[in-house]
């Protein structure tokens, strides 16, 4: 993709993107180190569909495991009766609630969800029993053999009807509430302007379904192999639910088939490992992808309305919000999507007064949980809506209004927390603002035209309005709210090889390759290889939000310098020098006058040097009663601008041109940077135009890629990487930032702010559906 | 848990059409597959279990076209990706459209003429062309004794195959005239039509021919439209139609395919559409409207 470069004359904290990256290196035959684009160990077996993926495991006299699912969105349940499936031949095993010899409860936040309803099923795809078989089709109609009376209750699918339903879980409908006062709440705008958004059910929609492999241990206890992205707590959760001993569950960290949210959902773990303590033999299962879709969270589908007070010169004087997550049948991770949605509710605007009042409620729709960008992406869409209606409602440029209000460091989140680290948002918005448009399709041959609804598509240039859309916003790095946010790594150093041991998962996000671009740059070693993850090693948390390449990548830096002075310091002393005075590159340890040169092989005199470092970013508070607290450890920002064509009459969207200026603190992979600025794009226009889940009365409907609309090839748009802004977090690490999440939360609303540029329309729904884009709003 | 004849064959592959039609004599039960791109589909799903198959793949005679009396002779193994080419684009320039617009390049290399309308999917792209086209649907049987049905007849369900019918070639004129085919979706790339149209002009017959594909089960015909629309054509001079007409044609498509509900019977308000569906009928307009004007440019 061709790469426009941004003005020469932009600020000088810009560096713009280029082929070997924004930090020069000294020219070497490999990439090498931070700052350079040190291609992924595993790069070549992906590209060539030999690296192992879950679903490829194999054991010999492995069952087959299949998971009965409620049909209904809300039902009790007045009998299980498997004896007819245990019957079939071939089937070992057939497991319910009674099973279950700990607490039966799964969840990775708060465990607040039967691994196997007993009494009541709360959404449509509810596991109930599962079967283990010796074939997969056998496991299947066992499944389905196994006869469960329901009484269908009425099913909670409004979530604005959540509030006054019956109870549809112990701990009631309402999961959470922050009602956030900042300033005066009673502050008022010369200008007001209202807007109700609605937000869709985006799915994570991994490239590889849910897999995994149980197999039984002696000692009574199991290890599962799975594509967990939190393994740690997985085991721990898998140990309560099963009444074992943490020590008993051991999981396997395999090859993760693309990750953009928690993998793999414990409901896939939980039966696997259950059948192979029941049936003493090594059991698999392989998700279809309805069950995928059924089986693991998805985004939470949002109701927002907004309130912009402003002065006649398009400064905020107050932001009102109510937002209304649906968080699904159970908590998962609503607690903390909503307060990334209440604190980022007015985007990296300067606001003297809000007040926000956000709820996360439970509804018999499908379940809600981590997805990259939570909370975040669906406010981004209202409050960009918000101020295009302020735009408009003032006759000001959209973007010089925002241009306005931007946040800078030293001003105060709405939360009362002051931004300490870099907000470069002012230089985020210059850039996308003075990057060159692209030209009309008009000044190119017609046969280049690509119309909206495609090559061969129904597109007529008469009907296609152009449209340039700005957006802004923002994410949080870390765990917020007070989370322990650590990790622990150990770098190994034998021969010339050094080892990572660090349970950071790597999702596609990049982690594995961070690890041996910091040894390399700390130890000089250029040959480093990361150890597989089990939950033998200490944990490393969850991923997301940029977690690993601040604690475990810091973790990895700490532990190659403590390896670095165990390796130099005895030969400092024979010399009687500072340990600081040598040097390591290609293997060799030099000194600054070149009086030493060692081999590292010598100098390590046959031994094996170990070091095992932790890092932890300074804590955070929980958001008090006024939705006040220091809740987050660190912010990132971006700016998009996106030129759309609408088709007018059809309502047909193609996305043109992305333009992103992005805060990424420190570019440690200029190439790895890029992919996931991309990836993060082509998810948002997802969200934007077409990812929707179809629930329709609780039950989902096209369960399927075929009805759940990826964007495609020729969905993705150019996506000009105009700006990466690097000013270090001086408390990170290296001072880097969250890469991919901030194009995934910024460009659903750069979308819909180019759509209403073009067609004049409202366009305050996500997905924009066709009849949205021409102003049907149902 | 097959239900097969002890000794019958689970997979037939023939050779020849008379060998293909043999075997599913041989074993009524038997599902013949030639692309497999919606029933292997079925069956990975779980949704489908063919007592056994008879495979079209190896069928040539079924893969290319020939020419009878100015029609052409379209095989019902010919895919997608082949419809698509140039050469077969001069000859049913919509059927060609239809064929490229249909699903990612995968799906076209396997998927069939012939499968497309066995399978008789709503959203199915090149039945709205079939049915513009009026086209024939040429069945061989068991006993030597083929039969012909229109197209519409079997998508209509007025007739369908019975056991041991073979769907062999689909008998469509060359009509030597623009042809249009346009398909609505909601995302660029390849996607399931929310609504197509298929326009023909025949010139001899001095026809409009049009039908819209995917807002009902098969695909509709607004013979009122087409006759009013042909009427209004100079088919001996410049066939173009003011931009009035052209969107009154649209309207009048879009009025048909997607009517009005009837009005209430005890007098009382009549039910409105949806607004959704009120778009969709505005698709439909749009689409019958540039089809039209395209093909009469």
């Amino acid at each position: 993709m061709a790469q426009a470069h941004g003005p020469a004359d932009a600020a000088t904290s810009i560096s713009l993107p280029t082929a070997t990256g924004s930090r020069p290196k000294p020219a070497r035959a490999t990439p090498h180190g931070l700052g350079t684009s040190l291609p992924p160990a595993e790069a070549q077996s992906k590209a060539r569909g030999t690296f192992p993926y879950t679903a490829d495991l194999w054991a010999e006299g492995l069952l087959w495991a299949a998971v009965l699912r409620s049909p209904h969105p809300h039902a009790r349940i007045r009998s299980i009766d498997t004896t007819d499936a245990a019957a079939m031949p071939g089937v070992r095993a057939v497991v319910t609630h009674e099973d279950l010899e700990g607490d039966g409860l799964l969840g990775r936040r708060v465990a607040d969800r039967p691994a196997f309803a007993s009494d009541v099923v709360r959404y449509h795809g509810e596991p109930l029993a599962a079967v283990a078989a010796d074939h997969p089709e056998t496991a299947r109609l066992a499944a389905a053999a196994i006869a469960v009376e329901y009484e269908p209750l009425d099913a909670v699918t409004n979530p604005q009807r959540a509030f006054e339903a019956e109870p549809l879980h112990p701990d009631g409908n309402v999961v959470r509430h922050i009602p956030l006062r900042h300033g005066d709440p009673h502050a008022t705008g010369e200008v007001v302007v209202e807007g109700f958004y609605r937000i869709g059910r985006q799915d994570s929609a991994p490239i590889g379904a849910e897999s995994g492999l149980a197999v039984p241990r002696p000692d009574g206890g199991v290890e599962v192999y799975v594509a967990a992205t939190d393994p740690h707590t997985d085991r721990d959760r898998l140990a309560g639910c099963l009444g074992l001993t943490a020590e008993q569950v051991k999981l396997y960290v395999t090859g993760v088939p693309g990750s953009l949210g928690d993998r793999e959902d414990q409901s896939f773990q939980l039966p696997l490992a259950l059948l192979a303590i029941r049936t003493g033999c090594p059991v698999k299962l392989a998700a279809t992808r309805e069950e995928s879709f059924l089986g693991h969270a998805h985004r939470h589908p949002t109701l927002l309305r907004y309130w912009h007070h402003a002065d006649r010169e398009g400064r905020l004087v107050k932001v009102e919000a109510q937002l209304v997550l649906d968080a699904g049948a159970y908590a998962d991770d609503s607690a903390e999507a909503l307060a990334a949605a209440v604190s980022f509710a007015a985007g990296p605007y300067v606001v003297p007064n809000a007040v926000v009042d956000g709820w996360a409620v439970r509804t018999n729709n499908p379940p809600a949980g981590f997805l990259r960008g939570e909370g975040a992406m669906q406010v981004c869409a209202a409050h960009e809506g918000q101020m295009d209606r302020l735009a408009a409602q003032l006759g000001m440029d959209p973007a010089e209004l925002r241009a306005r209000n931007v946040l800078a460091t030293g001003d105060s989140l709405p939360t009362g927390q002051a931004v300490t680290c870099p907000a470069p948002v002012a230089e985020l918005l210059a850039a996308v603002r003075e990057a060159p448009l692209p030209s009309l399709p008009k000044d190119g041959p017609i046969e280049d035209w690509l119309l909206p609804g495609g090559p061969d598509g129904a597109g007529d240039p008469a009907a296609v309005r152009r449209g340039v859309g700005y957006a802004l916003g923002m994410v949080h790095m870390l765990g917020a709210e007070g989370t322990d946010e650590v990790s622990t790594a150990t770098v190994r150093v034998e021969n010339s090889t050094a080892t990572v041991l660090c349970a950071a998962v790597e999702t596609g996000q990049g982690f594995a390759t961070l690890a041996r671009q910091v040894v390399q740059e700390v130890l000089g070693i250029d040959d480093v290889v990361v150890a597989p993850v089990d939950t033998d090693q200490p944990p490393a948390g969850p991923g997301g939000r940029g977690r690993h390449t601040w604690v475990s990548a810091g973790a990895v830096e700490r532990a190659a310098r403590m390896v670095r002075t165990q390796l130099l310091q005895p030969l400092a002393a024979n010399f009687g020098m500072s340990a600081e005075l040598l040097n390591i590159e290609d293997g060799r340890i030099t000194s600054y006058d070149g009086v030493l040169s060692t081999p590292v092989v010598e100098a390590l005199e046959g031994k094996e040097l170990w070091a095992t470092a932790q890092c932890r970013p300074h804590p955070t508070e929980p958001l008090d009663a006024a939705g006040q607290g220091d809740a987050f450890v660190g912010l990132a920002f971006a700016a998009v601008r996106a030129v759309v064509d609408v088709d007018v009459e059809l309502g047909s969207v193609r996305v043109v041109e992305m333009a992103v200026a992005q805060d990424v603190g420190r570019v440690l992979n200029p190439r790895q940077l890029r992919t996931r600025i991309e990836a993060g794009v082509t998810q948002g226009i997802g969200a934007a135009l077409t990812e929707h889940l179809r629930v329709v009365r609780g039950e989902v409907r096209h369960a399927d890629l075929t009805g759940y609309q990826l964007a495609t090839a020729l969905d993705a748009p150019e996506v000009k990487v105009v700006a990466l802004v690097e000013e270090r977090d001086v408390v990170a690490p290296f001072g880097a930032k969250a890469a991919g999440a901030p194009p995934l939360v910024v460009s659903p609303a750069a979308v819909a702010a180019a759509v209403r540029a073009a067609t004049g329309q409202p366009v305050n729904r996500l997905p924009i559906k066709p009849q949205f884009a021409v102003g049907v709003t149902e | 848990m097959s239900t097969h004849a002890p000794g019958a064959q689970l997979v037939a592959l023939p050779a020849t059409l008379d060998e293909a039609v043999a075997a599913l004599a041989d074993n009524p039960a038997a599902v013949p597959v030639a692309g497999g791109t919606d029933l292997m589909a079925g069956v990975n799903a779980g949704m489908l279990r063919p007592a056994a198959l008879v495979g079209l793949g190896r069928l040539a005679e079924l893969r290319g076209w020939a020419y009878q009396d100015g029609h052409a002779l379209l095989g019902a193994c010919l895919t997608h990706a082949r419809m698509s080419r140039p050469d077969f684009s001069a000859l049913i320039p919509a059927l060609a459209t239809a064929a490229r617009a249909a699903g990612p390049p995968q799906v076209r290399n396997a998927g069939t003429l012939g499968g497309n309308i066995i399978s008789a999917a709503p959203s199915g792209d090149t039945l709205p062309v079939l049915a513009a086209l009026e086209a024939t649907l040429l069945v061989a049987a068991p006993d030597g004794e083929g039969r012909q049905i229109p197209v519409s007849h079997l998508l209509a369900g007025r007739d369908r195959l019975n056991p041991g019918e073979l769907l062999a070639h689909v008998r469509v004129p060359l009509l030597h005239a623009p042809q249009t085919f346009l398909k609505a979706t909601a995302r660029t790339g390849p996607s399931r039509a929310l609504a197509s149209v298929a326009v023909v002009l025949d010139p001899l017959r001095r026809e409009v021919r049009c039908a819209v594909g995917a807002v009902a089960p098969m695909p509709l015909r607004p013979l009122d439209a087409e006759r009013w629309v042909a009427s209004l054509v100079d088919w001996d001079g410049q066939r173009g139609l003011a931009p009035e007409a052209l969107a009154a044609f649209g309207d009048y498509v879009g009025m048909a395919c997607i009517p009005d509900p009837r009005p209430a019977g005890d007098g009382g308000e009549p039910a409105q559409l949806a607004p959704a569906v009120l778009h969709l009928r505005r698709t439909v307009a749009a689409l019958a409207r540039r089809g039209l004007g395209r093909a009469l440019r």
